[in-house]
């Protein structure tokens, strides 16, 4: 750019300046040195920059824009002599957060058409993005939803976090969707087409524990008839996941302490070293640091498990993110059973609201479940709920009639619900709580009309892997 | 440090070079430039923890990558403005973070040394330097 414009003298007379004081783009002007030579109203108030501030200093020290260092609107419009209108981009304020900008240029000239200057406009776009995220009606990722201040922290630092291969370790109350959360970090992350392999620490005892996250060779031990891959060889190249990392012995707290440190491992029955190339993320309920002062976990595991912590809020803590989940939920058990509710009453929503969930998403999951199968279609009602939410026993089905065999049918019926509820869906404990035989309940299940869900409650560890919401 | 035409690169999310320096004893005993990612600010901060540095020192960077570096133990020294060598120079005497490297509109350190009218004060007041 040809010729300096003195301080003093600005390329703009005072009609155009009221003009740009009252608008609420901001406007800045640069001189010959790149250095900014106005500032308007609207660009402190979006900068969070004062004018006298800014004036006088290198313009990517004041815009901090991320298309400063490659891609600056001003260069290109003066190499090209083109003006550049509604160009995308984010500037950093001082507080560290990004705001989004279109970004428009003009060049200046002096009297005798010399180039003295560029000036650039650029309006703030945030309102524009909120908008555009309440219209959507929720934050999303992976599958965990949520609308609450503190998950959306989490949501921001998600990408980062997920890019680096640092190894992340996740606290949260039961149910709250450490598991979910772990999946959407390796998602996000440069991992996400290799393997996810979630183990549950605390379900396996200590020496099976052993043999699934390390594998085995043939003739290991007894039973050992092939070799198997443990879980850190599936997960190469991917991500593992150790759920309940607090329920894990002593002696296997050493081992996994070494593969964390060195990244290696051997097999049950083997003295070949194995490399790990795995990120690991883990997860716990439990508090650590009084596990430490127990002795009951080691400090230098704790460390090294401990590099990026993220914690999942309780249910409780975010109850404005329960009518956001009731329609998730609905959403997902319509596809998957085909059905149309249409999602939870008036007074449905205000017990639903009441509840504190000890445990946490997956409670109002299996909530929302046991109301589907009891709800075809239409809205989910107060007779669809389970006790512990309506605070009475359940009713009597609408369509008894009065006489003593259908009113002593529909007790047995809801006696035996009752029973199921109480015993997680197992038929044998129901029927032995009953004083029934087996086969007598389902003759009664049957003859009843009785329906009753997928899961038989028969298979404990099925259970407590079971995605939380 | 982010660089960027012999200055610190006004933003880090986006910086394309970075400068590696090893200090010992107050001194630049090696000096080596890298490039950076520069176009995801995702993976500009597990580009830069690659290098395992100590001490960032950098432009404007949003806060959700200074809690990432934090959280991996990165001290990270932001908004500062300058010629390169010259915030070189200002590091090993100790000098930063100060308000006389800031950037405009942020105050680098705990006292407020912007202008006589008293108008400027700082937003950055939470600070990021352990």
């Amino acid at each position: 750019m040809a010729g300096r414009t003195p301080k003093s003298r600005r390329p703009l007379h005072t009609g155009a300046e009221s003009i740009l004081e009252s608008i609420s783009d901001g406007v800045f002007t640069v001189d010959a040195e790149w250095r900014i030579s106005s500032f308007n109203r609207a660009a402190e108030a979006i900068t969070g920059i004062r004018r006298r501030e800014a004036i006088g200093k290198t313009c990517s020290d004041v815009f901090r824009a991320s298309m400063c260092e490659t891609d600056c609107a001003l260069r290109q419009t003066v190499k090209t002599g083109k003006p550049i209108v509604n160009k995308s981009a984010f500037i950093v304020n001082a507080d560290g957060r990004r705001i989004p900008i279109s970004v428009s240029t003009a060049i200046l000239r002096d009297e005798d058409g010399r180039l003295i200057g560029g000036a650039e406009t650029f309006r703030d776009l945030s309102l524009v993005e909120d908008l555009r995220k309440e219209l959507e009606g929720r934050f999303q990722v992976g599958d965990l939803v949520s609308r609450s201040a503190s998950m959306r922290r989490l949501f921001e630092l998600l990408p980062q976090i997920a890019a680096s291969d640092a190894t992340v370790l996740i606290h949260g109350e039961t149910g709250t969707g450490k598991e979910l959360l772990a999946r959407a970090i390796h998602g996000a992350s440069p991992r996400r087409n290799k393997p996810f392999v979630p183990v549950n620490c605390g379900a396996l005892p200590d020496t099976l524990l052993e043999s699934e996250l390390f594998g085995y060779l043939k003739g290991a031990f007894t039973g050992a008839t092939t070799d198997k891959p443990g879980r850190f060889a599936l997960a190469e190249g991917g991500t593992i996941f150790l759920d309940e990392i607090g329920d894990i012995s002593p002696a296997l707290q050493v081992r996994l302490l070494r593969v964390l440190q060195e990244k290696t491992y051997e097999p049950l029955g083997g003295t070949q070293t194995r490399h790990a190339d795995v990120r690991v993320i883990a997860a716990t309920h439990r508090d650590l640091a009084v596990m430490i002062r127990e002795n009951a976990f080691r400090e230098d595991l704790f460390y090294r498990l401990n590099v990026v912590k993220m914690e999942l809020p309780p249910l409780r803590k975010r109850m404005e993110d329960i009518p956001l989940l009731v329609e998730h939920f609905v959403g997902r058990f319509n596809r998957r059973q085909g059905k149309s509710v249409a999602g939870a009453a008036p007074d449905v929503m205000a017990l639903l609201m009441a509840h504190d969930y000890p445990g946490n998403v997956r409670e109002l999951e299996n909530v929302i479940e046991r109301a589907f199968v009891l709800c075809g279609a239409g809205k989910i009602e107060r007779a669809h709920l389970p006790p512990e939410l309506t605070g009475r026993p359940v009713t009597v089905p609408p369509s008894s009639g009065d006489t003593i065999a259908s009113q002593t049918q529909a007790s047995e019926a809801q006696a035996i619900r009752a029973a199921l509820e109480r015993n997680g869906l197992n038929r044998l404990a129901a029927a032995r709580a009953l004083g029934l035989h087996k086969s007598s309940l389902f003759r009664k299940i049957k003859a009843l009309g009785i329906v009753l869900p997928e899961a038989d409650g028969r298979s404990r560890a099925s259970r407590s892997s079971r995605k939380s919401g | 440090m982010t660089v960027w035409n012999g200055r610190i690169s006004p933003v880090f999310d986006v910086a394309r070079r970075v400068l590696l320096l090893e200090v010992e004893d107050g001194k630049v005993v090696a000096r080596r430039e890298e490039p950076m990612e520069g176009v995801d600010p995702g993976l500009q901060a597990s580009r830069l923890t690659q290098f395992e540095p100590h001490v960032l020192i950098c432009g404007a960077i949003s806060r959700p990558l200074v809690n990432l570096l934090s959280a991996c133990a990165v001290r990270v020294i932001p908004f500062v403005a300058g010629e390169a060598e010259a915030v070189i120079g200002a590091y090993l005497g100790g000098e930063l973070p100060s308000a006389a490297w800031a950037m405009p509109g942020c105050c680098g350190g705990r006292r407020n040394r912007q202008g006589a009218g008293g108008r400027g004060h700082c937003y950055n007041r939470k600070g990021v330097n352990r």
